[in-house]
């Protein structure tokens, strides 16, 4: 198991902060792709979303999730892939949001379906969420770049780490 | 004298040679079965030279009831701990926290209750808990949580994030239950580390 778990790319955003963060000519050598993101966003927001895109394309995704928020449970869906959750810069200082976005069969030709698990912690009661997606890229593309930025339109603050990871089914 | 690499190349995933080995980028770092029921776990001395953890718990307890998986992180019994829960028991889904800050313990609940780790040796529960940036002292450490347990007719699936709100390193995880309650024997704690890019 272990093995077949390769490491790609590490981005820590530096000083200022930044809008986002791209993986570009992505090895076609695995099986799924697995980023892992400790994020947190400049804006006034408690919490923010986090947009995934695909080959330089904004069009094609749609997502369904199930999430909890404070004490509300839901399940909604969406036109769009912006379901990958990050703290917000106006939540508990130095907090930093832990998600994974898994993407299997990135070179494959059918659709590309994802998913997505992602929380936003703060020391409250309310200003917190978590988040199970079911995304889908409806295009047959390999997908050979990832970008990742804030829907709000946000920076992405210092310190915040985004880990692209290979992973191969067989050796 | 140069080094001498290998590779595993069969569909078997044998070990041959010569090629390159490859460890990967996740690397177990330490496993623990309790061959008897065991208060609590503790990972100490955590290597600093990975960029995240994961931790994978197949197990019971001993009380025949269920009950919360606690962990508490580098010793810190101050009230720098916060939970918050997504989690859903068959019928009906619900979220939530405690209500306030939690002291020496972070509880990975699926409920306001003790729920999330079972009571019963035959419906163990199942956990995969990730911490990201578990080194970085610029950033509180948050706990991803993935867990649950099917009990045959009750049990919980849960989605649990945890706050600790320290800027320390992670190098000790601790794991225990509520009211004296033991981990049961056969119960496995496996720590991984998860390497980044370029190391």
């Amino acid at each position: 198991m272990a093995y077949t778990y390769s490491k790609i790319a590490t981005y820590t955003v530096g000083s200022g902060g930044i809008a986002s963060i791209d993986f570009l000519n992505i090895p076609q050598i695995y099986t799924d792709l697995v980023i892992k993101y400790s994020i947190r966003t400049t804006s006034a927001n408690q919490v923010d979303y986090m947009k995934c895109e695909f080959n330089g394309s904004t069009t094609s995704y749609s997502e369904r999730v199930l999430f909890g928020y404070g004490t509300t449970t839901g399940s909604a869906t969406n036109s769009g892939s912006y379901d990958n959750i990050i703290d917000g810069g106006a939540n508990t200082a130095s907090t930093f949001a832990n998600g994974e976005i898994y993407i299997p069969n990135y070179t494959g030709a059918n659709y590309k379906s994802f998913s997505s698990d992602s929380v936003a912690e703060s020391n409250s009661t309310t200003n917190n969420m978590l988040m199970l997606a079911a995304e889908l890229w409806s295009n047959t593309s390999p997908i050979t770049s990832i970008k990742l930025s804030d829907y709000s339109s946000g920076n992405f603050a210092q310190y915040s780490t985004a880990h692209l990871y290979g992973i191969k089914a067989e050796l | 004298m140069g080094s001498i690499s290998l590779k595993t190349k069969s569909k078997s995933n044998n070990l041959t040679a010569p090629g390159d080995v490859d460890l990967g980028a996740m690397i177990p770092l330490m496993t623990t079965t309790l061959g008897t029921a065991t208060a609590s776990v503790t990972f100490s001395s955590i290597p600093q030279n990975y960029s995240h953890l994961q931790v994978r718990i197949w197990g019971y307890n001993t009380s025949g009831s269920d009950r919360t998986l606690y962990l508490q992180l580098n010793s810190d019994s101050g009230s720098n701990y916060r939970n918050h829960w997504l989690s859903g028991n068959g019928s009906a889904a619900s979220a939530g926290a405690d209500s306030a800050a939690t002291t020496g313990i972070l509880p990975l609940n699926a409920n306001s209750s003790q729920t999330g780790f079972n009571g019963d040796s035959t419906k163990a529960s199942v956990v995969i808990m990730d911490i990201l940036d578990y080194k970085d002292t610029n950033k509180y450490t948050t706990v991803r949580t993935l867990g649950g347990w099917e009990g045959n007719g009750t049990g919980y699936a849960y989605f649990a994030s945890g706050l600790w709100m320290n800027t320390a390193a992670v190098s000790t995880l601790y794991f225990q239950l509520p009211y004296s309650t033991n981990f049961g024997s056969g119960t496995t704690f496996a720590l991984y580390g998860i390497k980044t890019a370029g190391a």
